[in-house]
């Protein structure tokens, strides 16, 4: 049970960038087997700038000079267990290089066997990968001074203009305890709430605290609320399609305003009844998921998770005065 | 050098604690869009905020090195991905070596960081600052992003359509007035050359025919999704001159915030935003915003926000703001003409999108609307929220430094 009070939260998205007029014909010099840096002023900048640093002048693809494919190392680390993301999947370093007419140091990996081979002020020098896609893990350094073979270049390949990146986060926090109340509630067939000890409102779920009275709320303030309640809120939604979206179909989303509660409980999904037959006011009892599976939940949600229930269903009773529910459409 | 501070008068401040304040005058000195669309790829990230911020200082015939200080606000990092960009974007900001800030409060940002610029100039600190805000869309999916990454997320439409359909049952507002905005907005949009939207065949008849995407908002009822970047330069009294053009005067500004969540929350007039528009009125002088304030640019991202936000900051009285829209009295030639410029439905880029409202808010009262303007426009309102409309910041900018209002 304690894999169920540790969240494991992975943000991944395949972002895309455009890269404009230098950062463009860096990527494309990368895959096309040439290192490429701007003039600004007296300095040479490597990786190329779009703007002068120090004045904030456009620099200009003009400016664009071609330096390497050696240089010197100006400082290191040593990764010693890479991850996914990293360039080699066995240990390498990542070295300030300064490039053979250079002025200033790029951060880039180099593939030197052992910590033992990496000093600083070592020579370096770069190589080019077989599968090359105008991105900076196009190219690699090694230890050393020998120029690479030229690389085969298709002549026809556009420009780089518009490159694509996996960029994500992975989080892990421990459940908070209030959270675990809820949720070890939840496995038990019961919704647990917190009833403020100021203004006595009972909040589902709670976040621990009373925000609007601004006081913390403890396990003595825990309450078990009903398992029905009444639609406060809804409308249906069309999916729209994104990266890791599986909904196809419209559905209705709704909150639910649990009896024995002041807060509503948001996003209850529903699927099988008709949005021509869905109202605010209508009275609706959960049906529970029979086996325990009770699925994901984090510190921040406002629902309940779609897992916990198979379904609403509509009690039959008379739908409640909308007017009655003002100030619970959340 | 004596310190340079406003003689205290109606204009002034009121601090939190009720207490007069003194702040300094600050004006709009110069503005600069971008042409919004779907997807610049023209430009990267850094062309994209350098294009509006290079045009607000040709508008203030300034450069970088007058400016003492840098404001930069966009949506959340993960529409782009790109962390801390307030960072990597100083070099084409012209920023380096100088003080830089990011705001960020969700879809208000771009009027807070508005407000967050006029601050630094109004306390004294520093004479002139350049304010950006941008966002990138194409590059990242704000309904992904708003999401959390995991499927059937609700989105804004999804958030916001359930508390519309409330508005629509307490008013008793009819369906066509949602349909009215989404019209009038886009026929705004054609008079506005950096406007994204540019719909010429957009009618009544589109609109209710357009698909239903959440039950009660219809897809041409709904922002589009826009890359986009745009920028202000605010000067002190005292430097005011130095720019040729028109100052916009910064009359005064407020920001508010309540919880998403809570017992007793209304989200279809919410809290903060009654307060937050009272706080601005009483700092301005202003007792009947309807006929004191000649124009403005609310932040209206799905149609029915138009009318809701006309109640829900206190322009029209309860169950009367839909009749305004109704009426025409929010069209340009209306007694009270709501966002000329074509507003957030016409162009969306979020980080921007509330900063468009204050600097078309400025347009309308330096006479530098175009084929938009307000005939007259003297005061004007800015205005944006975010979140779970939760989040508000309004400001109001006038062509004089103290206008009496009647």
């Amino acid at each position: 049970m304690a894999e169920l009070f540790e969240i494991d939260f992975n943000l991944e998205y395949p972002y895309t960038r455009t890269t404009g007029p230098i950062i463009g014909p860096f990527l494309t010099g990368l895959r096309d087997g040439r290192m490429l840096a701007t003039r600004v002023g007296a300095r040479v900048i490597c990786p190329p700038v779009e703007y002068d640093p120090d004045t904030g002048a456009t620099v200009g693809a003009e400016n664009l000079v071609e330096v390497g494919p050696a240089g010197e190392v100006t400082g290191w680390t040593w990764v010693a267990q890479p991850t996914s993301k990293h360039p080699f999947e066995h240990p390498f370093a990542f070295a300030q290089i300064k490039l053979d007419g250079a002025d200033t140091t790029m951060l880039h990996a180099v593939d030197a066997g052992s910590e033992d081979s990496m000093s600083t002020g070592m020579r370096v020098v770069v190589r080019f990968r077989g599968d090359r896609q105008g991105t900076i893990n196009d190219v690699y350094f090694v230890p050393g001074d020998e120029a690479p073979a030229a690389p085969e270049v298709d002549d026809d390949a556009e420009p780089v203009r518009i490159t694509e990146h996996l960029i994500g986060v992975r989080i892990r926090e421990p459940l908070l305890p209030h959270r675990r109340r809820f949720v070890e509630g939840l496995r038990q067939g019961r919704i647990i709430g917190q009833r403020s000890p100021v203004d006595g409102k009972v909040h589902v779920p709670s976040r621990g605290y009373d925000a609007t009275n601004r006081v913390p709320m403890t396990p003595d303030d825990d309450v078990e609320v009903a398992d029905v309640g009444t639609v406060t809120s809804f409308t249906e939604i069309v999916p729209v399609q994104y990266h890791g979206q599986t909904e196809t179909e419209p559905y209705i989303r709704c909150s639910v305003l649990l009896d024995g509660a002041d807060s509503t409980v948001g996003g209850i999904d529903i699927r099988d009844i008709k949005v021509e037959d869905f109202r605010v006011g209508m009275r609706l009892q959960m049906v529970w998921r029979e086996d325990d599976r009770i699925g994901e939940f984090d510190n921040r949600g406002y629902g309940l998770n779609e897992e916990v229930y198979e379904r609403w269903e509509p009690t039959g009773e008379p739908d409640v005065d909308p007017e009655l529910l003002k100030e619970h459409n959340f | 050098m004596p310190p340079r501070v406003r003689r205290c008068n109606r204009t002034c401040y009121v601090s939190w604690k009720g207490e007069p304040d003194m702040a300094r005058p600050c004006a709009v000195v110069g503005i600069g869009q971008t042409k919004y669309k779907r997807r610049r790829d023209d430009l990267s990230l850094d062309g994209l905020v350098r294009e509006a911020a290079l045009r607000a200082l040709d508008d203030a015939e300034v450069s970088f090195a007058d400016i003492d200080a840098v404001v930069l606000g966009k949506a959340p990092d993960a529409l782009e991905g790109v962390i801390m960009p307030e960072l990597s974007l100083a070099d084409a900001l012209g920023a380096v070596g100088k003080p830089i800030h990011r705001v960020h409060t969700a879809g208000s940002v771009g009027a807070s960081t508005a407000i967050s610029a006029a601050v630094l100039v109004e306390s004294g600190r520093y004479d002139t600052v350049l304010t950006v805000t941008y966002e990138k869309q194409s590059e990242g999916n704000a309904t992904w992003a708003l999401s959390g990454g995991k499927s059937g997320g609700q989105g804004a439409g999804g958030t916001f359509a359930p508390w519309i359909r409330e508005y629509i049952r307490r008013s008793g507002a009819p369906e066509h007035i949602g349909w009215q905005v989404a019209v009038k907005d886009r026929q705004n949009a054609l008079k506005n050359q950096y406007a994204h939207l540019h719909l010429h065949d957009i009618s009544i008849e589109a609109v209710r025919e357009s698909p239903m995407l959440w039950d009660p908002l219809h897809f041409l009822e709904s922002c589009p999704s826009s890359d986009g970047a745009a920028a202000m330069v605010l000067s002190s009294e005292d430097l005011v001159s130095r720019s040729p053009n028109t100052p916009a005067w910064v009359l005064g500004h407020a920001k508010r915030t309540e919880f998403s969540s809570f017992p007793g929350r209304d989200t279809v007039k919410p809290q903060a935003g009654v307060d937050c528009a009272a706080a601005l009125y009483k700092e301005v002088g202003i007792t009947d915003p309807r006929r004191q304030i000649d124009t403005a640019e609310l932040y209206v991202p799905f149609s029915w926000y138009e009318p809701m936000w006309l109640e829900g900051h206190l322009i029209a009285p309860d169950g009367e703001g839909w009749k305004m829209t109704d009426e025409g009295a929010t069209e340009l030639g209306g007694d009270f003409p709501v966002n000329c410029s074509g507003g957030v439905l016409s162009s969306n880029p979020i980080g921007a999108s509330g900063m468009i409202r204050c600097l078309e808010a400025a347009n309308q009262v330096r006479g530098t609307a175009g084929d938009y303007q307000v005939d007259g426009a003297r005061v004007a309102l800015g205005h944006a929220y975010g979140g779970a409309a939760q989040y508000f910041a309004m400001w109001i900018v006038s062509s004089e430094l103290d206008p009496a209002f009647s």
